[in-house]
């Protein structure tokens, strides 16, 4: 890493400045929203732009936490994507891991998984089935009919198959069986992939809106999208029907609050990145094989 | 193979034993019709623009003791809504009540196959059915049928105002004219008419499509059928010659800075930002549901301001007024499984006539025992605030009162002149200026939008791609782009993009008669 040459600093400096300026520009409207939701109504009306709150004021977020609904959905939201990641990456990985082996009718079943993508029922359809199933007007229902990502379960498959056959051999002459195979020798190296797909799947399940609309009657029961979306999005007048009932029943409620919402119901999704970074690491599979 | 079977046979009992827990809605059908102590189960949908009430709230109680029935409603977010409908109702579990925003072709086709009952027969029956004009009958009607109970709303729609303070000070009139709105708009922008000494006001606040598009009178408005084509047909505003205009006044203004410089890519809430931040001086108000806290925001930065409605301006046909809305905020279909349950149609009609009753104010007290079990008792779901009734800031968050969970939950004046609104508002400014914007509304005439409550599958399917392309041509035109002499091609596009279509359909339905009110 010494005696670099000159033209290599300066491509370094280079690349240095670049990736800043990506950097802020990502983070610069997360600031803006961190400085609005501190600001007062008449500070934030009375300036083209804020940087920085010009003083400290916290009563958007007084307002947001005393009412009892976004508390309450945050939580909903919580165990959906604790509960629904769980519920994916153990379906996602059984399945997937079960069509990596040689076992009889793989390639129908692949096919099918395959057609799933290609071809989906519509929300009419999907409706239909929840509501068979009874699951209508309950939380599992934002969890089991999406328990599979059949994109997902694909990558995944691929990535077993990627795992050198002669563990599974060693393991067996071992001793062990197949289950154990999976639990502890297949599934330890494949923290990353797990890792990623959890993340896309917690993610999912956080940013959840529509269904929890479509398939819960309970307000309760609603994700915290549903409440963000009341608290920010404000119904468009000039509707095909040309009502101005919109504008008029709901006034927008002051950006500050909107942006104190926006900050709470994403601060939490972006707390689990850095805890699953370490996953993402190469090479936890150098040197089990001796070649 | 058998294990498959085994398998198959465990799947299928899951799906049975699940079956088992959707509720199940039929009504059976009553073993003594008679019975005026029958318990009904009462279900419904509807939409809602702010927070839901929740499953257990008081109010809900409320209801379940005074009608003797358990009532089951479920509200979902307006922007959802249609689409939760279109599953519900196609998983056949029609509600008993079913709640639409207007009349859209959901209604229409629903209605029209037979999906809701008809009543006709209980509209003289009822006081507040009594109450509703008939030209918004006409608009609930389906195959000559009337379908829909309608919700009330006010006819004053958003109208233009001014600030009065800004006129004053630079010594201009109340505009008459488009001339001397023009006038006033320049001077607003030119002569620091917040004389802070700095060159940051204009005129008009204006954001993406062209809104508020400051018609002043029915016959700019872009909404409204008002012109007739060379074959005598009804046109929407949009494409008519005083729509021309308007854009030529508007582009002329935009080129002095008179406007918002940005409107294109403007939001509502940003649109209103321009206003409420002192830096426009012309804006739309309307004696319903002005946002106190805006208004108390300018007046913080501007202590002095002032406003004031603009009055409609004569048109070339020697009308003056504005275009009403549709006069209904909402509708109330009633499932048709209910035909064969006249008890039940009873008892639910009964329930919506509560809602709909109107009060005088001063009847809005706790010694009117009707209005105070409507607002779920003083002290609970409301207090009394210098001798006016004032709903506990969480009444429908948390479902404290009666009228929160009622699908049809709005007064029905039995006329526009008794609604006072501007009593509704504790800031004095607002208040007056929501008072002289019903005096307005009272004193002058109003355009009835003849496609009210008309459904051309056209329009359903294709206006806001066609409304897009006016508003986008249209803005071109104002900010210099497109020239205003190329109008003509571009009605023409519209024509052909189906538009003529459009017309075609409205036309064949729009009835005769005075529009003018």
């Amino acid at each position: 890493m010494h005696h670099r040459s000159i033209p290599d600093r300066i491509l370094e400096g280079f690349n240095m400045l670049a990736l800043l300026l990506i950097g802020f520009v990502m983070i610069f409207p997360f600031l803006y929203i961190f400085t609005v939701s501190f600001s007062s109504l008449s500070d934030f009306l009375n300036n083209d732009f804020l940087l920085w709150p010009k003083q400290w004021v916290t009563d958007a977020y007084e307002y947001i936490l005393s009412s009892q609904n976004f508390l309450r959905s945050l939580g909903v939201t919580v165990f959906i994507t604790i509960a629904g990641t769980i519920v994916n990456l153990f379906f996602t990985a059984t399945m997937a891991y079960a069509l990596a082996r040689p076992i009889a009718g793989q390639r129908f079943f692949i096919l099918f998984v395959l057609f799933t993508i290609l071809f989906s029922a519509g929300m009419i359809p999907t409706y239909l089935v929840v509501k068979a199933t009874g699951l209508l007007n309950s939380i599992w229902s934002l969890i089991i009919p999406v328990a599979i990502s059949p994109f997902y379960l694909i990558v995944m498959r691929q990535f077993f198959l990627n795992i050198p056959e002669e563990l599974h051999d060693a393991a067996l002459i071992d001793g062990a069986n197949e289950g154990q195979v999976f639990w502890k020798i297949v599934l330890p190296l494949s923290k990353p992939a797990l890792a990623a797909f959890g993340l896309f799947y917690a993610v999912m399940h956080w940013n959840n809106y529509f269904t929890g609309i479509l398939y819960l009657n309970d307000p309760s029961l609603w994700p915290i999208q549903v409440v963000l979306r009341q608290i920010v999005v404000i119904n468009e007048p000039n509707s095909a029907l040309g009502s101005t009932a919109a504008m008029l029943e709901s006034p927008p409620p002051p950006e500050t609050i909107q942006m104190a919402a926006i900050l709470l119901a994403t601060l939490p999704i972006l707390l689990v990145y850095p805890f699953l970074q370490k996953h993402f690491a190469k090479g936890v599979m150098l040197g089990s094989v001796k070649g | 193979m058998k294990r498959a079977k085994g398998l198959s046979l465990i799947l299928a009992g899951i799906f049975l034993a699940g079956g088992c827990t959707s509720n199940d809605t039929a009504s059976k059908p009553a073993e003594n019709e008679k019975d005026p102590n029958k318990k009904y189960t009462v279900t419904a949908i509807d939409f809602r623009f702010g927070d839901p009430p929740p499953k257990d709230g008081a109010g809900l109680k409320m209801i379940n003791e005074k009608f003797n029935v358990d009532y089951q409603v479920q509200f979902v977010p307006q922007a959802d809504y249609q689409e939760k409908l279109s599953a519900v109702v196609a998983s056949g579990d029609v509600p008993d009540m079913v709640g639409f925003e207007a009349v859209d072709t959901r209604f229409a086709k629903w209605a029209g196959q037979g999906a809701f009952l008809p009543l006709d027969e209980y509209i003289g029956k009822y006081e507040t059915l009594k109450n509703v004009p008939d030209h918004i009958w006409q608009s609930m009607k389906v195959n000559g049928k009337i379908y829909g109970i309608p919700t009330y709303y006010p006819e004053a729609d958003l109208t233009p105002i001014i600030r009065k303070d800004w006129l004053d000070k630079l010594g201009l009139k109340m505009p008459k004219n488009y001339e001397e709105l023009k006038a006033v708009a320049l001077a607003f922008t030119k002569n620091d008419p917040d004389g802070n000494g700095k060159n940051d006001t204009y005129g008009f606040a204006m954001g993406e499509k062209i809104n508020p598009d400051f018609d002043m009178g029915a016959y700019w408005n872009a909404e409204s059928w008002l012109h007739k084509d060379k074959d005598g047909k009804y046109i929407p505003g949009m494409i008519s010659d005083a729509r021309k205009e308007m854009i030529q006044f508007f582009a002329d203004l935009y080129k002095e800075k008179a406007i918002t410089q940005d409107y294109a890519v403007l939001t509502w809430p940003d649109t209103n930002k321009e206003f409420f931040s002192g830096k426009a001086g012309i804006f739309v108000g309307a004696p319903r549901g002005m946002s106190e806290p805006y208004y108390a925001g300018l007046l913080e930065l501007q202590p002095n301001a002032e406003f004031a409605p603009l009055y409609p301006f004569a048109d070339p046909d020697g009308n003056t007024g504005y275009t009403a809305t549709s006069g209904y905020g909402g509708i109330t279909a009633i499932s048709a499984d209910l035909a064969k349950d006249p008890g039940k149609i009873k008892k639910i009609l009964e329930m919506m006539e509560f809602g709909r009753t109107f009060y005088p104010r001063e009847q809005r007290t706790p010694e009117n025992k009707e209005f105070d079990w409507w607002w779920g008792n003083e002290g609970k779901g409301y207090t009394m605030q210098d001798g006016t009734a004032v709903l506990d800031p969480n009444f429908a968050t948390e479902g404290k009162t009666p009228s929160t969970y009622y699908v049809d939950n709005a007064m029905w004046p039995p006329n526009e002149d008794v609604n006072e609104f501007y009593k509704d508002y504790k800031n004095e400014k607002v208040s007056k200026l929501a008072k002289e914007l019903e005096e307005m509304h009272k004193s002058t005439k109003h355009y009835m939008n003849p496609v009210n409550g008309l459904v051309s599958e056209t329009a359903q399917q294709k206006k806001e791609e066609f409304d897009q392309f006016l508003f986008d041509e249209q803005a071109k035109m104002i900010a210099g782009q497109r020239p205003v002499s190329e109008w003509d091609k571009m009605v023409e596009e519209f024509l052909n993009m189906g538009g003529q279509k459009m017309i075609e359909e409205y036309n064949s339905q729009i009835k005769g008669g005075e529009h003018w009110k």
